[in-house]
């Protein structure tokens, strides 16, 4: 009975009779329950009263969103879709209602989407460049001093935290509109996210393989290059290409705010409110991200499997 | 007789491939490498990343970088704290419709719930599609629905959660031990009871630290589809950026990089506290 009863006894009950230590559990269990309910009622009460604030302050109940809203999702959505036209639907471009109408500026957008890919690669290969003697630096194991671990580490969370698009914005400012400030803004995120992945890979890695380098006279470079890189090089494959991935997506979302690829003219269809347009780019983009994601997802499969069978 | 041969002709004799590779592997790997490095150099030719073109614009990174110290706000420092709350009301507003979306789709999911594959079938394969939309799109896409503001960033936000909200709900409720509720049922408990005191206690404490994951990443989400046009700090901050006012840019930069790791600090700590 007493584990019911959490808090230590300072009186000695084992004099006491059945009665007493049954009265005395029922007044401590209804004196825990009232106060857990009034805990509970505090804790609704400032929950409900944040949640409605956030709904307030994000103007949800107050927008006014014109007469016919729902009106205007569903004139939207009818242009969003295309007009194909199945009898005419292989006519030149100047048909209403044929594919090439609908893709009217085709090949552009398939230099663009080559141009995204482009920028997407770059990118990871300079941050995956940068972010390889960062993190040595940033292992526990194999880092020179402290303070440069502390340094590095601390160096990349704060680039973590900014979003792509907001550097992006900021090297538009000093570089022009073009694929380099997107370049640029990739890099340094991937090269800030992939430094912590790659120092946690180094911090996992068996050290005895570097000491017996070591033991048998190979110096820093040495142990680094025949003692750590064999054990951790599929993983850090894999994770440069798990960024492949997100950097696809993320060059493709840079050209909304002018850093090139196919995001320029997502946002110029947008801008001229060409739904149908904007769809096809859509559906060519995801496209792109869903055959990139299954490729890299293969080569990963193979990486990781690769290094289990060894 | 034995020859005292040196350990790596020894070596050699043993294991030939193991100390020098076939010339022919090397070469191969060699042509390899050739091929990487041309293409990469051609990718970069075809973007323009000259040294040329490179140098200009970190001078005038430079020069920018120059204006942005010290940071200065102008006057507008109760504006951008005002947009940062915003930034949150429409990150927490936007995580609380996805989780309400995404917990009867997350129910419906789970194959230890509904056992009928087909409807399993065709709910994850769905969330599997809406998932591959991103935040921004759903963002443009209801802004020209509703109009610039907060709302269609609560509702991209929303929209672009729930996919990942209802799956992550789903494998929770899947991985759940079964055999609480049925103690429960065999000892006189009925099915509500089974769920609210056997299943709940198991998956609750999972999906609320999911959640406040998804309210993290969504502030910074919410940041960015104000650069969009929909409210809040990216709002200001890109208006900033187009006038070229970088020490408030500065400012608002720093400001936003506290609240994120305020943010990230709090929500460590109470998930923490719930695992």
């Amino acid at each position: 009975m007493s584990k019911f009863v959490d808090q230590p006894t300072i009186f000695d009950r084992s004099s006491w009779s059945l009665e007493q230590i049954v009265e005395h559990f029922e007044a401590e269990r209804s004196r825990q329950l009232r106060r857990g309910r009034f805990v509970q009622l505090l804790q609704v009460l400032v929950i409900t009263g944040l949640f409605g604030g956030a709904f307030q302050a994000s103007g949800f109940f107050s927008s006014y969103l014109g007469d016919g809203a729902i009106g205007r999702i569903a004139n939207f959505l009818s242009r969003l879709f295309p007009h194909l036209q199945p009898d005419r639907l292989f006519e030149d471009r100047a048909t209403s209602g044929s594919l090439l109408y609908w893709l009217y500026d085709l090949n552009l957008w398939l230099k663009l989407l080559a141009e995204t890919v482009q920028i997407a690669i770059v990118a990871t290969v300079l941050g995956a460049v940068l972010a390889l003697p960062l993190s040595f630096l940033a292992a526990r194991n194999l880092t020179p001093a402290r303070w440069i671990y502390w340094t590095v580490r601390r160096t990349s969370e704060l680039v973590r935290t900014l979003p792509d698009i907001i550097v992006a914005l900021i090297l538009v400012a000093a570089f022009g509109l073009g694929p380099i400030p997107g370049v640029i803004a990739l890099t340094l995120g991937t090269a800030a996210s992939l430094t912590k992945l790659f120092a946690e890979a180094n911090e996992a890695a068996d050290m005895h393989q570097l000491e017996a380098l070591q033991s048998a006279g190979g110096n820093w470079w040495q142990q680094l290059r025949f003692g750590l890189i064999p054990q951790v090089l599929p993983n850090l494959a894999s994770y440069s290409l798990l960024r492949l991935e997100i950097n696809v997506g993320g060059a493709a979302a840079l050209g909304i705010v002018g850093a090139g690829g196919i995001g320029v003219e997502l946002s110029r269809a947008i801008t001229f409110t060409e739904f149908d347009t904007y769809f096809a780019l859509l559906l060519l983009t995801v496209g792109l991200i869903f055959v990139f994601d299954l490729t890299s997802e293969a080569v990963r499969d193979r990486l990781i499997g690769a290094e289990k069978a060894a | 007789m034995i020859v005292q041969l040196d350990l790596i002709e020894r070596a050699t004799l043993i294991a030939p491939n193991s100390v020098y590779l076939p010339w022919l592997n090397r070469f191969g790997r060699w042509i390899c490498w050739m091929i990487a490095v041309i293409l990469f150099v051609g990718m970069c030719h075809n973007l323009d990343l000259s040294f040329d073109v490179l140098s200009r614009g970190f001078t005038k990174l430079g020069t920018l970088t120059k204006t942005m110290f010290p940071p200065f706000a102008n006057g507008a420092e109760l504006k951008i704290l005002q947009a940062l709350l915003v930034t949150f009301a429409m990150a927490l507003s936007g995580t609380v419709l996805g989780i309400i979306v995404a917990l009867p789709l997350g129910v419906i999911g789970a194959k230890n719930v509904v056992r009928n594959s087909v409807i399993h079938f065709v709910v994850r394969r769905t969330l599997d599609i809406l998932r591959g939309v991103p935040v921004l799109v759903w963002a443009l896409v209801m802004i020209s629905a509703f109009g610039l503001g907060p709302i269609a960033g609560v509702i991209a936000l929303a929209l672009a959660d729930f996919p990942h909200l209802a799956k992550q709900f789903a494998e929770a409720l899947e991985n759940s031990d079964t055999r609480p509720p049925q103690g429960i049922l065999a000892s006189g408990g009925n099915r509500l009871e089974a769920i609210r005191l056997g299943l709940l206690p198991q998956v609750v404490p999972v999906m609320a630290s999911q959640s406040l994951y998804t309210l993290e990443s969504n502030f910074r989400h919410a940041a960015i589809l104000g650069v969009v046009g929909a409210g809040g700090i990216g709002f200001e901050l890109e208006e900033r950026i187009r006038i070229f006012a970088f020490d408030q840019v500065a400012w608002i930069v720093v400001a936003y990089v506290m609240s994120v790791t305020l943010l990230d600090w709090l929500s460590n700590q109470m998930r923490s506290r719930l695992v």
